[in-house]
């Protein structure tokens, strides 16, 4: 008992000597981001420019910020950092707006291909961040043959043994993986070809040594360990361990069916306490040095044209920034809206089951 | 009381069921003394990191509070409650009235986390905006863990209580006067482990919690587990996160074995009695 | 007496009730104020259709429970059904093996000196208060295919060489069990600690074999423990879906994610909604079911809330 009432007594103490979080008559500008996506320098720099408070908060899915937004978040954040694909469903459910282009002098910078986009024409509603490609990752020293395609994924005779992977998530990836190897294109759209998709997919979780639905960041922390040697994986995650020498021995590849290029976005909550702010910072982000700032510190691809020059290291190589060739193989996911996104949501609630 | 027979037996089994609770744990420890980056050769490495990170104290700070301050009040509301439906219910009740305080009880440990924490939020933002009060923060967290503790605290109490002589009731009738004595005098003392019980579920469940958590957090406020979920989804399992386990788990062993050193060494001075029961 | 006059009996039931309300009725409210209320405003949203993104709109129906039945926009199928089964099976065998557990080690921690208790009792606790997902991951790479376990299943050919026994059925109680285990010992134990010694040395006299005995009067006497903890157990294990996810490489839905997945990844709130209704229902009934069951074995005492 006496213990306890010590703990309480300092837990009560620690509580009291807790510093405010932001003076009053600061303005705050609340960031609803993925963790660790933003250099720590670069809000104290903004801090600095716009002398306001800047409170970070993060999540790791689009799901997770989509239902958090869905049941009142919306008032609660500035900026949040969608993907590309779920813009438009946060537009049509106006959980975002507008975005004043005028307000953004420095939208120019970005380069040409992000600037009008399929999932959000003219960027009318979100601003590119940083961009990626999904591509395949596996572990050479158990995969002698891997190929060029996604058969690695879904050819029983390409991997017999060793444990893979697919990844959880929404699906948009996985059915495009599958009707890019059934050779339909990575942008598949009929029915027919998505229950095709998913009939191989089913297939898939029945071999021997399917580890599971584990999502593309997990999967290669659990290659790391050794536990896996298959999975899908983004361009940026596989930089940051070859930075840090924790998966050097691992390989990541495009396949050449085609694959995905994507654009995490800045976006604003309809009801954001303090959009003006938002668009500064917004601003902030798309200058051609914080840019760069951003992309060093991330290890993933900058959509800013400015900022190229500035790109260190791993970021000038194909890995990050993929050749001519390979941007031929890469598509934006094409927006899915109305009665087709249902359609694929149940398509692929029954492939989970 | 228990046969030494069965008692090696008992030990056979426990001991080795002791050593795989906390196997796991050993592995995480184990993990923690890593390589730093690009060199070889175990080392401290995680710790140094992880004794910088600022945002990890707060974090952690912040679920202290959060759990103290809610297994506190729900261990209060949870004893009351599991005393007073255990000793002042209708036990001839029939029908299906009867069951009701069961089923409100029983909500909370039904309701998935994610829908209690989705319609907290929905809840919080609606009281919010009519009234100003109860903005997303720490203020929300600790009200809905209150509300997910409160029957784990009351069922565990009840537990205790069901089936003790109801003649101790009777008891407490004729010494004190006044319930409210009869209750802190007589009752508490007999109920005291189911209370820490609960206490202890308290903390663990509020400590544990992320999807409640993350729904009713306003910007910012960031405990353990949502820190830690989120360094997982970026970095995996790092050293630092072992770490992290490990001196948690480690200064809550220290400090358990340094007090059970310090009662035991006043119970043989001869100034304590073992705490607990009526004799 | 004259009518108007309360005999003492009542006065007493009048006072009874105040006890009653007094106590109990500070918890009870709250939790209908800051659960029940919420909750119903957001489960009545399963009587609304679904737009194409899954958010309610008008007009009202019942679609949301023809989902929950098995129909989508696909046709039937019973995948519902299916993960239901196997979320009852989930929950029962983490009830099983917590138990089992837990019997040996509270008689286990009774068999020691007083002081020495509840330390042995944190102790089990302890491992809780590490994050779920950290300590998940060690069993997945205890289990996993390099380690020493799963080199005896592979000798032993329970499992194929280059596979582990995570992900799969084996880790997956190991990791369920592992969750649970302090929800099922605290109840029991502060339920056994209380032990009515006497009987026990009264039944030794009347039947002779440690088996009878304990089930005679060791058993009957723990009971209101164990039931508060198959409780704590069952119904966190009957939604849970980490451990099945992490540990089973969530190959195999279960109704936790399921209802997760309808508020998340592939949202559709009326369905979510109806699901976690029709699982309150039913976990409910199971409840009412259970006390029910539970009176009628132990005569009029009662042993559960």
């Amino acid at each position: 008992m006496k213990l306890l009432s010590y703990f309480a007594a300092g837990a009560l103490a620690l509580g009291l000597a807790a510093p405010q979080t932001a003076r009053a008559d600061q303005p705050t500008l609340n960031l609803f981001i993925w963790s660790s996506y933003i250099d720590p320098g670069l809000l104290s720099a903004f801090e600095k420019q716009c002398n306001c408070k800047v409170i970070e908060t993060d999540y790791e899915s689009n799901a997770e910020m989509s239902a958090k937004l869905k049941a009142g978040g919306d008032a609660q954040y500035d900026v949040v950092v969608p993907s590309s694909y779920y813009v438009p469903e946060l537009q049509d459910e106006g959980l975002i707006q507008k975005i004043d282009h005028s307000k953004l002098p420095n939208f120019g910078n970005l380069m040409p291909k992000f600037q009008n986009p399929n999932y959000d024409p003219n960027d009318a509603y979100s601003i590119p961040y940083q961009w990626g490609t999904t591509g395949i990752l596996y572990d050479p020293a158990k995969i002698k043959n891997p190929g060029t395609g996604w058969a690695l994924l879904f050819d029983p005779t390409v991997n017999p043994n060793y444990p893979f992977v697919l990844p959880k998530g929404e699906g948009r990836d996985q059915i495009g993986a599958a009707c890019a190897y059934l050779g339909y294109g990575f942008n598949c759209s009929e029915k027919s070809q998505w229950i095709a998709a998913a009939k191989l997919i089913e297939q898939t979780k029945k071999r021997p040594n399917f580890a599971g639905f584990v999502d593309e960041t997990p999967a290669r922390d659990q290659m790391k360990s050794g536990l896996i040697a298959v999975s899908m994986a983004y361009n940026g995650d596989i930089a940051s361990c070859y930075a840090d020498g924790s998966c050097t021995k691992l390989k990541y590849f495009l396949p050449d069916q085609g694959s995905e290029i994507w654009v995490d976005t800045m976006a604003i909550p309809t009801h954001a306490p303090h959009p003006e702010l938002a668009l500064q910072f917004i601003n902030f982000i798309l200058d051609a040095n914080n840019g760069a700032t951003l992309s060093n510190f991330n290890q993933y691809a900058s959509p800013n044209a400015a900022s190229q020059k500035q790109l260190t290291g791993i970021l000038a190589t194909p890995l990050i920034n993929p050749t001519a060739e390979e941007m031929k193989h890469l598509s934006f996911l094409a927006p899915l809206r109305g009665a087709q996104y249902k359609l694929f949501n149940q398509i692929w609630t029954s492939v989970l089951q | 009381m228990i046969p030494r027979g069965v008692r090696y037996a008992l030990s056979g089994i426990s001991w080795p069921l002791y050593a795989l609770l906390y196997t796991p744990l050993a592995l995480v420890a184990f993990y923690s003394f890593a390589p730093a980056p690009n060199q070889a050769g175990h080392s401290l490495h995680a710790y140094g990191v992880l004794l910088h990170d600022g945002a990890v104290f707060t974090a952690l700070r912040r679920s202290l509070i959060l759990a103290f301050g809610s297994a506190i009040t729900s261990t209060a509301l949870g004893t009351l409650l599991g005393y007073g439906l255990c000793r002042f219910r209708n036990a001839n009740a029939k029908g299906v009235l009867a069951h009701i305080p069961s089923l409100i009880i029983y909500t909370p440990i039904i309701m998935p986390g994610l829908v209690f924490g989705i319609s907290e939020l929905i809840f919080f933002n609606f009281v919010h905006s009519a009234t100003g009060f109860l903005g997303a923060g720490l203020q929300t967290m600790i009200i809905a863990h209150i509300t997910f503790q409160v029957p784990y605290v009351a069922l565990t109490v009840f537990a205790r209580l069901a089936g003790l002589d109801p003649y101790l009731f009777d008891a407490a009738n004729d010494l004190y006067a006044d319930g409210i004595k009869s209750f802190i005098h007589l009752i508490v003392p007999v109920v005291q482990p189911a209370i820490i019980g609960g206490f202890l579920l308290g903390i663990t469940l509020s400590i544990d919690d992320f999807t409640i958590s993350f729904f009713t957090a306003g910007p910012g406020s960031v405990t353990l587990p949502i820190y830690i979920y989120s360094a997982i989804a970026r970095k995996g399992i790092s050293p630092e996160i072992n770490a992290l386990g490990t001196m948690m788990i480690g200064s809550i062993i220290l400090l358990a074995i340094i007090h059970f050193f310090i009662t035991r060494h006043r119970e043989r001075a001869g100034q304590l009695t073992p705490t607990g029961k009526i004799a | 007496m004259s009518a108007g006059v309360k005999t003492e009996v009542e006065i007493e039931a009048g006072r009874q009730r105040l006890r009653l309300w007094v106590t109990s009725g500070p918890g009870l409210v709250w939790i209908m104020i800051f659960l029940l209320i919420p909750s119903a405003v957001l489960l009545g949203i399963a009587f609304f259709s679904s737009n194409d993104y899954g958010s309610p709109v008008l007009p009202l129906s019942v679609q949301s429970f023809q989902q929950v039945a098995g129909y989508s926009l696909l046709g039937w199928d019973p995948g519902n059904i299916i993960i239901f089964l196997r979320s009852l099976k989930q929950a029962g065998i983490a009830t099983l093996v917590s138990a089992a557990l837990s019997y040996p080690l509270v008689f286990f921690i009774l068999s020691r000196p007083e002081s020495v208790r509840p330390l042995l009792l944190l102790f089990i606790v302890l491992p809780s208060w590490t994050n779920q997902v950290v300590r998940t991951y060690a069993w997945m790479e205890l289990l996993g295919p390099n380690a020493p376990v799963s080199w005896v299943a592979h000798l032993l050919h329970a499992v194929p060489p280059d596979l582990g026994l995570a992900p799969g059925s084996f880790a997956v109680t190991t990791g369920l069990a592992y969750n649970y285990l302090p929800y099922m010992i605290v109840p029991l134990y502060a339920s056994a600690e209380k032990l009515d010694w006497t009987l026990v040395e009264a039944g030794r006299d009347l039947y002779a074999s440690g088996a009878r005995l304990f089930w005679h009067t060791v058993f009957p006497q723990t009971l209101p423990g164990l039931l508060s903890g198959v409780i704590f157990v069952a119904i966190p294990a009957f939604g849970d879906y980490v451990v099945p996810q992490l540990l089973g490489g969530d190959k195999a839905l279960m109704i936790g994610s399921q209802i997760a997945n309808q508020f998340t990844e592939t949202p559709d709130w009326p369905y979510g909604a109806a699901l976690t209704i029709i699982m309150l229902v039913f976990t409910g009934m199971g409840l009412v079911g259970f006390r029910i069951l539970t009176r009628k074995l132990g005569g009029a005492e009662e042993a559960t809330i």
